[in-house]
Parts: C-alpha cells; sequence; structure tokens
C-alpha cells in the first residue's frame, strides 16, 4: 500500500491550516422543488481531519445537498462555504480543492479507466502521468487501467470514481456512497483508505447508508430527515446507552422479574439475545451486581449497554421511511 | 486499493496542481482528447472523404469527361466547384450534427457533467470549450474537404486530358464565388453546430440530441414540399412565403444567390428563391438567406446557452 497518499511530501503538514478549522459550512441552506421543500433551513459544519458521515433515509435531501455543496444546483436560499470560500461567488477556486464522487460514478465507458483520469485531469489544465498512476495503484486498477471502463465491474467503477475525486490531491472529499458495489473487501480497504486520508488531515464527508460502516469510519454525523437536519453529534455521544446496562446470566426471566420489582428497573428488559438489560441502582454497575448476588443470580458478565448506530438511526427517522417523529 | 508502491510525481508538480484553477484551454483539450478516443469520430471522418472521392470517381469516368474540359474549362470548373463543395457542405453538417451532438449530449447521458462541474469549470465556460472544440474541427474538416477537392480536380484532369493546361482557365471571378462558397459553408457548419448543441442541452441526452438534430433538416426540407401541397389545397400564399424562413433551403441556396448563379446548389430552396423582383413580398436573395441563418444561429445559441447556465444539473 502505498504510504502517503499526498504525493507531494510534506505537503499536507506544510498547509497553514489548523485541525478544528472549518472546512464545509452550510448556511441555512435551503432547496424548493415546487411546493417540496428538499433541503430546510440546513445549517452543519465539517472541520478539517474529520471523517464526516451524512445519513437520512432516501429521499432525505442528502444529494441535493452535496450537489449544492459542489455547485450543481443552485439553493433556493442560504449558502454552503468551503474552505471559507462562497461555492457561488469562488467555485473556480474552491471546488479544484475538492474531491468528489456523487451517486454512482460517472465515467467514460468508451475510455480506458486511464483516459477516463486524464480527461478529467485536463480539465485543471492536466495531472502529471505519476499522479495518475499512485491514484490508479491506490484504489486498485492498475493492473486494469488500460481496459475500456464499459468491461469494469460495478466495483471497479466505484475505485475509479474515488481515484478521480483523489487526483488533484483535494484537501477535502465529498463521497456520495463510496461503498456501493464494494465487496467485503474492497469495503474494508475504503475504510482504510478513509482513515489514511483522515489521518493526513484531508477531511471526508461521506453520504452513506452503510450504517455499520459509517459507525466505524465516521468521526462525527449528521442524520436528514425530509430535509431537515434531526442531529448532529458525535457517534460516541450518539450511541451511548441511556445508563443501561448489559447483564448476561442464567434464568435470565427471573432476574428480570426480580429486577422489575425494584423502583429503578421498570424499565428492564431482555434483548434479542435474552441478555438482560437494565438500569442499575443509582446508575453504579457495582450496586447492580451486588443486587443480582444478593437475589442469588450469579451475573456471568456485566457492561455498559450501547445502541448501535442503526438502531439510533432507525429511531430518529421513524424506521427510515422519512416519517416526523 | 493496493499495496504496491508507485513512484510519486515531483514536489513541484503537485504544488502546481494544489493551486490548479479551471483551464478554459486545458478544458478544450480534454475535449480533443474524448473525441479522438471515440470510434464514431473516426468512422465518421473516412465515410466523410469516401463521400467526397465518390462524385469525382463518376466525374473523371464520365462519357463526354475529357471533351467538356477541353471546349469549355470554366464550365467544368464551375461543375466541379458546385459538386464538391455542395457534398463537403452536407456531408460536413452531417459530420458536425453527430459530432456536437456526441459531445454535449454524452456528457449528460453518462454523468460526467457533473464530474467536470465539480472540478469548479463553469458551465458556460465548458460549453463554450467544447463548441469551440467542435468549430476547430469543423474549420479543419472544411479545409481537409477543400484540398481533398482541388487534389482531386487536379487529378481527374491531368488524368483525363493528359496536362493540368485546363487550369488556366479559371479567372479571378471563379476564385472569388468558390471563397464565397467556402464563406457559406462555414456559415453552415456554424448554425449547425449550434442547432446540435442547443438540441443536446435541451434534451440533456445524447438520443433525444442526436434525433433533433439529426431530423431538423429532413424535416424543413420536407417542410417546402408540404407548403406546396398546402397552397395547392388552400390556394393561399402564405404557406409559400413561410418556405422563405425554413432554415435548411435557405442554407442549401445560399451560394446561388451570392455568386449571381454561376455556382449550383443541392438540396430544396424556398419556394420564391426564383422570383428575382419579389412580386410575392418576400425576396429571397443572398442577403436574407444570410439573415435567416443567422437569426437561427442567434435562437440555438440563446437556447443551448441560458438553458445551460440555468438549469441545475441533476444528472
Amino acid at each position: 500500500m502505498t504510504e502517503k497518499l499526498m504525493t507531494a511530501p510534506g505537503a499536507a503538514a506544510a498547509s497553514p491550516r489548523s485541525a478544528g478549522e472549518v472546512v464545509l459550512r452550510t448556511r441555512n441552506l435551503s432547496k424548493q422543488y415546487g411546493n417540496r421543500l428538499a433541503v430546510d433551513n440546513l445549517n452543519l459544519e465539517v472541520r478539517r481531519g474529520e471523517i464526516f458521515g451524512f445519513l437520512g433515509p432516501n429521499g432525505a435531501g442528502k444529494t441535493t445537498t452535496i450537489r449544492m455543496a459542489l455547485g450543481l444546483i443552485a439553493p433556493t436560499s442560504g449558502s454552503v462555504e468551503i474552505l471559507g470560500l462562497d461555492v457561488a461567488a469562488q467555485r473556480a477556486n474552491v471546488l479544484p480543492r475538492v474531491g468528489a464522487l456523487v451517486e454512482t460514478p460517472a465515467l467514460y465507458l468508451y475510455m480506458s479507466g486511464r483516459d477516463n483520469l486524464s480527461a478529467v485531469g485536463s480539465v485543471l489544465g492536466g495531472v502529471p502521468k505519476a499522479r495518475i498512476d499512485v491514484v490508479l495503484e491506490l484504489v486498485g486498477l492498475s493492473a486494469r487501467q488500460k481496459d475500456r471502463v464499459r468491461t469494469y465491474s460495478l466495483g471497479m467503477k466505484q475505485r475509479l470514481g474515488v481515484a478521480m475525486a483523489l487526483l488533484q490531491d483535494p484537501e477535502g472529499l465529498i463521497l456520495d456512497e463510496p461503498a456501493n458495489g464494494l465487496d467485503p473487501a474492497g469495503i474494508v480497504e475504503m475504510r482504510d483508505l478513509m482513515h489514511r486520508l483522515s489521518a493526513e488531515g484531508k477531511t471526508v464527508f461521506i453520504s452513506s447508508h452503510l450504517l455499520p460502516e459509517v459507525q466505524q469510519i465516521c468521526t462525527r454525523v449528521a442524520i436528514i430527515n425530509l430535509g431537515k437536519l434531526v442531529t448532529e453529534s458525535t457517534i460516541e455521544d450518539l450511541t451511548k446507552g441511556q445508563g443501561e446496562f448489559a447483564v448476561t446470566l442464567e434464568h435470565a426471566e427471573m432476574a428480570l422479574a426480580a429486577i422489575q420489582e425494584q423502583a429503578w428497573g421498570k424499565g428492564a428488559r431482555l434483548d434479542a439475545s435474552g441478555a438482560l438489560i437494565t438500569p442499575a441502582p443509582d446508575g453504579r454497575g457495582r450496586d447492580l451486581n451486588l443486587f443480582l448476588v444478593n437475589e442469588g443470580f450469579a451475573p456471568d458478565t456485566i457492561i455498559q449497554s450501547t445502541q448501535d448506530l442503526e438502531q439510533v438511526f432507525l429511531h430518529l427517522t421513524n424506521g427510515g421511511s422519512g416519517g416526523i417523529l | 486499493m493496493s499495496t504496491a508502491v508507485v513512484t510519486p510525481a515531483p514536489a513541484e508538480q503537485m504544488t502546481k496542481l494544489h493551486n490548479a484553477t479551471p483551464s478554459f484551454f486545458g478544458t478544450m483539450r480534454g475535449e480533443f482528447f474524448k473525441i479522438r478516443r471515440q470510434w464514431t469520430t473516426w468512422i465518421m471522418l473516412v465515410l466523410f472523404l469516401g463521400v467526397m472521392i465518390l462524385p469525382f470517381i463518376i466525374e473523371a469516368t464520365a462519357p463526354n469527361v475529357r471533351t467538356n474540359i477541353q471546349t469549355d474549362p470554366l464550365h467544368f470548373f464551375y461543375n466541379v466547384l458546385s459538386i464538391g463543395m455542395s457534398i463537403v457542405r452536407v456531408f460536413s453538417g452531417i459530420f458536425l450534427l453527430i459530432l456536437t451532438a456526441r459531445v454535449i449530449g454524452l456528457e449528460y447521458q453518462l454523468g460526467t457533467i457533473r464530474v467536470l462541474l465539480s472540478r469548479g469549470v463553469g458551465r458556460l465556460q465548458l460549453l463554450l470549450a467544447k463548441l469551440l472544440t467542435v468549430a476547430v474541427i469543423a474549420l479543419a474538416l472544411v479545409v481537409v474537404g477543400i484540398l481533398l477537392s482541388y487534389l482531386l480536380t487536379v487529378i481527374v484532369v491531368a488524368g483525363v486530358t493528359g496536362n493540368l493546361n485546363a487550369f488556366s482557365a479559371l479567372n479571378s471571378t471563379f476564385w472569388s464565388d468558390a471563397g464565397i462558397y467556402v464563406l457559406t459553408i462555414l456559415l453552415n457548419a456554424g448554425v449547425t453546430i449550434l442547432l446540435a448543441a442547443a438540441a443536446a442541452v435541451l434534451g440533456r441526452s445524447l438520443a433525444f440530441g442526436l434525433s433533433a438534430a439529426l431530423i431538423f433538416f429532413p424535416i424543413d426540407n420536407i417542410g417546402t414540399l408540404i407548403m406546396q401541397l398546402a397552397y395547392r389545397v388552400t390556394h393561399n400564399d402564405f404557406w409559400l412565403s413561410l418556405t422563405a424562413y425554413f432554415l435548411g433551403p435557405n442554407l442549401n441556396t445560399m451560394p446561388v444567390p451570392l455568386t449571381s448563379s454561376r455556382v449550383e446548389a443541392i438540396g430544396q430552396a424556398p419556394v420564391y428563391f426564383a422570383d428575382k423582383v419579389g412580386t410575392h413580398g418576400i425576396q429571397v436573395d443572398g442577403t436574407h438567406t444570410i439573415v435567416v441563418a443567422l437569426v437561427y444561429a442567434a435562437i440555438f445559441a440563446v437556447v443551448a446557452f441560458v438553458l445551460t447556465w440555468k438549469r441545475d444539473v441533476k444528472e
């Protein structure tokens, strides 16, 4: 694997920008189609070095937001800033510093993978051949670089789309469903790539439906529904439990009955795997352990209960149906 | 995604890349590159050259060609000019319709327009770069067509008569007429490019752009015949007058009035073209044909540029 994605040694370090700088910001961003408000007063901030997940059910307004960020769609109101510059007013200065993959990769099917990169790179005055070699190697397409893109699998096309996004070594990446069509190994490689990009100070903005992946890759996420921001938070805050504990033990049903008799234990329940999910006396696991032992139930394990991102997402988006909570 | 180590680009090249902004000529270079990579381009070029050669073969093998060249060489050259340039005009037109529709329509159809625009290139800048690229190709095509016509004429004359003496009959009027004919071909090419651009932008697809552009000229040529039928049924001059404003017939006819009918043209002409005194209220002369062509060109350009500028890119 190439050790550095940034082919100019120290280029990231040379950048005077600090971590925490806002790379992408939307201010009261809205888009209306007829009577339908596709994006409603959206305010987002993505900071340098973050891997930011952008989640929402189908039709929530994710792609419309991304297209507005890239100047493909004009906002009805509000604005998008990238690296502190307004996209509408400064697109020629801003957008070359951002790589993007919007929805399914758009490629010249009649050309080879390498020629696709050359053609797209020419818009910015051309890309060095060595840089094309680097990105092709990076996405694992070196061996097929001379084959016509129409012979590529969906996963290979997706990789080429990512290569296009990385072509000019951008400071930020906007990727819409980057893992589409990738096999499990490809998804893992994509995850590694995102982490390496982030480690080099690049900012990655990902829209994805693969929630377990988002949970593993992203540092922060925003969830939108019906065009509105539902929440914007770190993964850690979003998935931490409500002070509950997961207990595995024998005779879980009997232990559940004993706990539910307590004032603090009314919310206790069994999960699908048979583990006991329960609050603890005064929120302390030690006291929960003591209570269970005194009642004659020796726990095998007691761990702090967490929610996965999928549960949080489904809860916040009303089952992912796009309905209002 | 790979584990191999590749040689990185030099630091200065990367710095240049980081600071790069969209380049108009870079965009044009990209367009040339994409056009070169399409088989359709080369197939059309071969067909164009093939079609160019065909009438000269017919001319060279005609029964009275030697007598014609020796007795009235100027008439022979005007004949060759009319046929050769008509073929350049019609087939370069078809070539450019297809090429322009592909260059613009394919970008929408494949969705690659969003890739280019998200690099920061402006919409109008991209459209202009595409049009200018096609215009350069059009110019090259016309130049190749003219040179090939000239070369084939030399070959025919030399082959049939055994010498090039007939060329001494060419006078300044002939060269002036030839120049005017070439200018009408260039105007024809410009309008054709803008027509295909408008159709491709309007339909945002290759299929629509290509179909609309290719069907336009047959329709307005056939339209002249339909207008004549309408006149026969209604006996109203209005229908015949309309043909004076059809684009195809005006382009077909343009070189004829501009050269005082010394050259001939192929294709439908407006019905009142022969009415030199304008007794029906419309005088289809050289100026009229140029004005009609320019008005159409302006309409096509406005449609292409305004739609490109104003519409969201959802491809």
